[in-house]
């Protein structure tokens, strides 16, 4: 039996019944503008914090790169770390990786929490703070609320994201029609409802992504406490305990000696052998019930590390070696490097920032649609059309402002008070400015704070440059802050946001 | 050869797959003439065989994820080459795209609906997922972390769902209802 060829033309996909696709519309439409600001500044500080890494050695450019370190570096590192603090509850060390070329080790004492950059020979010899980078990925981890409350959120609005690529796809019927039509300069709703979706389905793979990995990092709290409450008698750490290696026995004498890492790291290297160790963690170093956890990265791998756990005398105690682990385990470890785009080098992270950049950009043309659907139907709202722009803009703008005074007078608290202070005078503009005049001061704001900080960093820190990067990451913020304000200052076609502006003007 | 390199060198192919790939189907969409067909399946074919292919270069894991990370910047690139530009209107054009719906709007319907899409949706997801870890077949590791990973992509259907669904009650019932049986099940059970 043969079956006639379709014809030329005719749609291959079952058609969907209109009145749904209009239901579906109004719940898309509705819990994108319901979410659009935070969908917004999480994609935002996401974006620029896929380049935390490279950031950390903008800010600290004078340590040189260091490639590796033997065992007994570690150890000389870390000891020298023991005897600086009081007390010192735990130890952590962070080992040279192609991304962060650096030894950084962090104590956790009587005080507040102490970092350093060490060099090639384990000698600390920096504070490793970065207040800047802190400050950035903190505001995409918890927003700067308390941690519990600010993780939930920000998991919340990776649900909401992921609910809008669901419902986004199920109102989209034209999804194959439309594939590659990208209109631009007529109508401003068709201009951005082709940007929306074309910028939504072919980045498809990636929204989902991190969406989806984002939610479940953000709601990880919720999630185990909910199933600690059902099955556990909501004690939490019976779930926790299923994942994390365990504790050396207790003993709080004070140690005879201290921990034997350079033996720890060495076992753990011959019991992973092509690995490379990324990470040393100590507990109560100077107690009779001291442990040493050691962390070996594979390559290759999404889910890379093995870990291992020895006793202060170098007796091993667990050892999970992922490619032995269960599937759970290895998607556990999978979901940062896939969230944070860790698991490719340079040219992966370079493509999460242009597809960050695309979200971005879908979550802004999703609210322009609906700003230019008013309009369309004589029900303009110009107040939200500014208050928008000054959403969209403002970040670059704040967070420009935030990396100046972040080089400018190096403090914890000054790039959040200054983030917070330039958010609300962007909003505050609406009320003088015009959507259009919003626009181009706030991108032209932004260009200049770029400018100015790559020259104020320049001029504090040339001398001192020993990491190559940090000079690729200030050339990159002066191009990005010159491309900018020559696009604020040229009198171009009116495009954008300024379109609404003008079309009913 | 570095791990690093290899990624970085593998990416050029890979990058130019992905451009072959989306343009083989942009040639199939602008041109519906016989050998539409072809280049449909060309389109895919080349699609399948660079994740195939990076699987194996790049790791089982690793590779696809590299691939379709590639793919997509590829495709958006191609789309963007075809970009009309257009004049601007001062009067809209007549758009095609469907309208949202127009509902109801009374005050009890939207608390209703933002409740079933933000608290009762949360909860009847988290049911679905703590009944996955209780009773699922598999290691305690796995059936917890899958059930985590089912909690906001069920809790993103069930928003979508219910802010799309005009029958609000019937929405309510069902969430309700999930909620009660899977916890239920799982205190029963229990882990």
């Amino acid at each position: 039996m043969t079956h006639a060829a379709p014809k030329p033309g005719k749609p291959i996909w079952p058609r969907i019944p209109p009145g749904f696709v209009r239901a579906v519309l109004a719940g898309h439409s509705s819990l994108g503008l319901a979410f659009a600001v935070l969908i917004y500044v999480v994609c935002f500080s996401g974006t620029v914090a896929v380049f935390a890494r490279e950031f950390q050695r903008w800010e600290r450019p004078d340590v040189a790169p260091i490639t590796s370190v033997t065992p007994q570096v570690v150890e000389r590192a870390a000891l020298q770390a023991i005897a600086h603090g009081r007390n010192v509850e735990h130890v952590f060390i962070s080992a040279p990786s192609p991304d962060y070329p650096r030894l950084v080790v962090t104590v956790d004492d009587d005080g507040p929490n102490r970092t350093w950059l060490a060099g090639a020979d384990g000698r600390l010899m920096s504070s490793g703070e970065t207040v800047w980078t802190e400050f950035l990925t903190a505001l995409h981890i918890n927003l700067h609320l308390p941690r519990t409350w600010g993780e939930f959120i920000v998991g919340l609005t990776g649900v909401a994201l992921l609910s809008s690529l669901i419902s986004g796809v199920l109102a989209h019927p034209r999804i194959f029609k439309d594939a590659f039509h990208l209109r631009w300069g007529g109508s401003k709703r068709l201009q951005e409802a082709d940007l929306h979706n074309r910028l939504g389905v072919w980045a498809m793979p990636f929204h989902v992504i991190v969406s989806a990995t984002g939610a479940l990092l953000g709601l990880t709290t919720v999630i185990v406490g909910a199933l600690a409450l059902a099955v556990f008698q909501g004690d939490m750490d019976k779930a926790y305990a299923l994942f994390l290696p365990p504790h050396p026995v207790d003993d709080p004498r004070p140690a005879l000696a201290p921990p034997k890492i350079a033996y720890a790291v060495e076992q753990a290297l011959a019991r992973s052998p092509g690995g490379q160790v990324s990470f040393v963690g100590l507990e109560h170093p100077t107690e009779r019930g001291a442990g040493v956890g050691v962390s070996v990265t594979q390559p290759n791998r999404l889910a890379a590390t093995d870990s291992y756990t020895f006793e202060g005398g170098g007796r091993l105690i667990s050892a999970e070696r992922m490619g032995e682990a269960s599937l759970g385990v290895q998607i556990l470890n999978s979901l940062g490097v896939l969230h944070f785009g860790w698991f490719g080098g340079g040219l992966i992270k370079i493509a999460y920032g242009l597809l960050g950049l695309a979200l971005c950009a879908v979550t802004s043309s999703g609210v322009a649609i609906w700003l230019a659907r008013r309009r369309d139907k004589g029900r303009p709202a110009p107040r939200w059309e500014r208050l928008w722009i000054a959403a969209v803009w403002g970040q670059p703008f704040a967070l420009s402002g935030s990396a100046f005074v972040g080089v400018l007078a190096p403090s914890p608290i000054l790039p959040l008070a200054v983030w917070i202070a330039l958010t609300i005078s962007a909003g505050l503009g609406t009320a003088w400015l015009s959507p259009a005049s919003l626009s181009r001061s706030l991108r032209m704001a932004s260009g200049a704070l770029m400018l100015a900080t790559a020259a104020l960093w320049t001029l504090r820190q040339f001398r001192n440059v020993e990491d190559p990067m940090a000079w690729m990451v200030t050339g990159t913020i002066a191009a990005t802050g010159a491309i900018l304000l020559v696009h604020a200052l040229r009198k171009a076609a009116p495009a954008g946001a300024e379109v609404l502006a003008h079309s009913k003007a | 050869m570095s791990p690093e390199l290899t990624t970085l060198l593998a990416g050029a192919p890979i990058l130019a797959g992905g451009v072959l790939a989306v343009w083989l189907l942009r040639a199939a969409w602008s041109n519906r003439g016989p050998s539409r067909p072809w280049r449909v399946a060309g389109g895919w074919t080349v699609l399948a065989v660079v994740s195939l292919a990076a699987s194996q270069a790049l790791g089982d894991a690793r590779g696809p994820f590299i691939a379709w990370t590639l793919i997509s910047t590829a495709a958006l690139v191609v789309v963007a080459t075809g970009v009309q530009i257009r004049t601007a209107r001062a009067r809209a054009e007549k758009s095609l795209a469907p309208e949202p719906s127009e509902r109801q709007s009374r005050a009890w319907r939207g608390w209703l609906r933002a409740l079933l899409a933000g608290p009762i949706g949360m909860i009847a997801a988290m049911g679905v997922a703590v009944a996955f870890a209780v009773c699922a077949p598999l290691v305690p590791q796995t059936r917890i972390v899958i059930g985590g990973l089912m909690v906001p992509v069920l809790w993103g259907g069930a928003m979508a769902w219910t802010l799309a669904d005009d029958r609000i009650l019937r929405a309510t019932a069902v969430l309700v209802g999930v909620s009660i049986v899977t916890f239920t099940a799982a205190v029963l059970k229990g882990f």
